[in-house]
């Protein structure tokens, strides 16, 4: 027996990843709950808690999260809450949150508008503000050093990144929320210039506005609002120390601490959805994760063909459950991560009835 | 009628930070030329931290110079650099082990081209001529390329450290708020009716927040340019970064007669604080429409930009405070 409270994914929705989203973010988590509410036949009023994954900075606007609450409709007043973080930890806290075993229904989203700004120029200010923040110290170029980390050790090699890319893109093309998606060679890749070496430009995600939703039930109330819920079997998120100068960037000790506090390996893997937002970031979460070659990795396409920020690891565990619902499988991992390098890493074991 | 410009604007933030004792002797040590590592264990961390990373210990304030060479452990070499990057053109970030250091420093590397480094390859420290007492007076160049420096020490401790962060950000008006915008270059206020509960929202952000339904042009409707306060505060300002006022002056809510959500945020010059008050009959004085902008117009709390002259009392009675009562915040 689980020390847990069942709890399930009863619902899901997605906008798609797009360059430019010309309304607000609010406006597209609108359009999620009404879907969430619409598919389950809830009221607004049946929503006990609802909490929201986003950045301020991204929209260059402090407060910006306050209007976001516009979307999950401002009335009645619920039990409220907010991460600055990707909606994958808005997740984590409202399962943590309905384990009290008071309420029942939680709304969950994460949104994001990368497009206003500039996320390169925007993303240093999550790290160190003494050492590495004042540098401009941005996402690529740590995945610059990641790569090249996983050269020099002998791990991967560039076609190995290549090949990341082109399984991803070609996944993608059966992905109608992708940004990127297309079928082209290895070789072709391998010919484009280098952008922050090792890194060529499509080892990099897509620029994205989008956002993702998800709506959770406790067990008897979730086998009430759908016949198909995708259970939550186990969820854990860990960190790494934020200097660089202190890390193995070839490995990733916290989703290995994840993946043992989920039991990755405790049953048969039927897909994974990683949150790979530079190519050889898979490289390293396959090895973290021990996964065997044949578990199928982002058939989604993963973020390097859609990378709405702060909503692309939610759209993990939702790509998971849509595929579990489907009956396409029976169990599966997301993960989710924050930071450069895979600073912070989520993994969330999710299965069918 | 053409579009309206995008959006364009920065968003600043001016950090001081205070360093600290250890914070604070490395980066005495980058202004003075000179880096530092702390103590701990039987290992030499660079750049130094206030704790020991295994086990969250404080670590006593035992430096050791480290360095000026080093070893690259890792590089990329960034081809478009961004602007706040230390080199506006081609340079490399590296993790960098200076000598006698366990850990590594992730700065950047000045270099003649990506030919001039390896994993392996030897680099040497590099100040800037104007320090500052940050991480940015430093950077590495390949020991081949570095510069003999003679670096003068500076005055007393480093005990601040300033970080500017200022981010552009571009976007058009949303459809719905480009509209809104254009009403008031015609000298319009245009809301929008909810079409699930009647309700007039000004500016409208597109939907009904209360009922959830997305609202489009065909719910736009014209409010008057007449209304009521029912809302209003005295701001003295207080002279913060960026501050443009030096008058106490007034902001006030109005509701416009046949809108439902005050409009918010309008300045009020000419109207003396002792005869301002809830419930004050007032009228928008345009400007001329040659005099009008809405640059200050946005996607977010809305505005009214420059279009407005003034407002002025209209000289009908008050309205009663139970009237407005539900605005009234």
């Amino acid at each position: 027996m689980s020390r847990f409270d069942e709890i399930a994914i009863v619902a899901t929705a997605q906008t798609p990843a797009r360059r430019r989203y010309p309304d607000s973010e609010a406006s597209l988590l609108l359009d999620l709950t009404n879907q969430l509410l619409a598919e389950t036949r809830l009221p607004r009023s049946a929503v006990d808690f609802t909490i929201a994954g986003s950045c301020d900075y991204l929209s260059g606007l402090p407060f910006a999260f306050v209007s976001n609450v516009d979307g999950f409709g401002a009335w009645p007043p619920v039990y409220e809450s907010h991460v600055e973080m990707d909606g994958a930890w808005a997740l984590f806290e409202a399962w943590v949150r309905l384990q009290v075993g008071d309420i029942d229904v939680a709304l969950i989203a994460g949104s994001g508008k990368s497009s206003p700004g500039t996320p390169r120029e925007i993303f240093p200010l999550q790290t160190d503000p003494y050492y590495a923040a004042p540098l401009g110290l941005d996402p690529v170029s740590v995945a610059g050093l990641q790569a090249r980390a996983l050269l020099d050790a002998g791990l991967a090699t560039e076609r190995d990144f290549a090949a990341v890319v082109a399984r991803s893109r070609r996944a993608a093309l059966t992905n109608p929320n992708a940004q990127v998606a297309k079928d082209v060679s290895i070789e072709a890749l391998l010919a484009e210039p280098y952008f922050a070496s090792p890194l060529r430009k499509h080892d990099l995600p897509p620029i994205s506005d989008g956002a993702a939703a998800v709506l959770i039930a406790r067990g008897k109330r979730a086998r009430e609002l759908t016949d198909k819920p995708v259970w939550i079997r186990a969820i854990d998120h860990r960190i790494d120390s934020h200097h660089l100068g202190l890390r193995d960037l070839t490995d990733s000790p916290s989703t290995r601490l994840a993946a043992r506090g989920v039991g990755v390996h405790a049953g048969p893997l039927d897909v994974a959805e990683l949150c790979v937002r530079y190519s050889p970031e898979e490289i390293v979460l396959r090895r973290a994760l021990e996964l065997k070659d044949d578990t199928p990795v982002n058939p989604s396409g993963g973020p390097l063909s859609g990378h709405p920020v702060m909503a692309t690891g939610l759209v993990r565990v939702i790509e998971v459950a849509n595929r579990i619902r489907a009956g396409g499988a029976r169990r599966g991992l997301a993960h989710a991560a924050s930071g450069p390098a895979l600073q912070q890493n989520l993994l969330c074991i999710l299965e069918a009835a | 009628m053409s579009s309206l410009p995008s959006l364009a604007y920065t968003l600043e933030y001016p950090y001081t930070r205070t360093t600290g004792p250890v914070v604070g002797a490395f980066l005495t040590g980058l202004r003075d030329g000179r880096l530092l590592g702390i103590r701990c264990g039987r290992r030499v961390l660079c750049p130094p931290l206030e704790y020991d990373p295994e086990t969250g210990a404080s670590l006593a304030p035992d430096f050791v110079e480290v360095g000026p060479g080093g070893t690259l452990l890792s590089w990329t070499w960034i081809a478009e650099p961004t602007r706040k990057h230390p080199f506006q053109e081609p340079f490399a970030f590296a993790l960098i082990r200076p000598d006698g250091a366990d850990s590594a420093v992730c700065h950047a590397v000045k270099a003649s081209g990506p030919e001039a480094l390896r994993t392996g390859g030897r680099v040497r420290t590099q100040y800037r001529a104007e320090r500052k007492g940050a991480i940015t007076d430093l950077y590495f160049a390949p020991e081949a390329e570095a510069e003999a420096q003679y670096v003068p020490p500076g005055k007393g401790a480093v005990e601040l450290t300033e970080h500017l962060i200022s981010l552009t950000y571009s976007e058009p008006l949303a459809p719905h708020r480009e509209r809104f915008a254009k009403g008031l270059l015609a000298g319009k206020f245009i809301g929008q009716r909810s079409p699930a509960s009647g309700k007039v929202y000004l500016p409208s952000k597109g939907y009904d927040p209360i009922e959830r339904v997305r609202m489009t042009e065909r719910d736009d409707v014209v409010v008057a340019d007449t209304g009521t306060v029912v809302a209003f505060t005295v701001i003295t300002p207080v002279q913060y970064y960026g501050q443009k006022e030096t008058e106490p002056y007034i902001r006030a809510s109005i509701l416009l007669d046949g809108a439902d959500q005050p409009l918010g945020q309008q300045d009020i010059r000419t109207i003396p604080v002792a005869e301002f008050r809830t419930g004050l009959r007032v009228r928008a004085v345009w400007k001329s429409a040659a005099e009008r902008s809405v640059l200050e117009v946005d996607n977010r709390w809305g505005g009214t930009g420059a279009v407005i002259e003034r407002w002025e009392p209209t000289g009908e009675p008050d309205v009663p405070f139970e009237q407005i009562r539900e605005h009234n915040w």
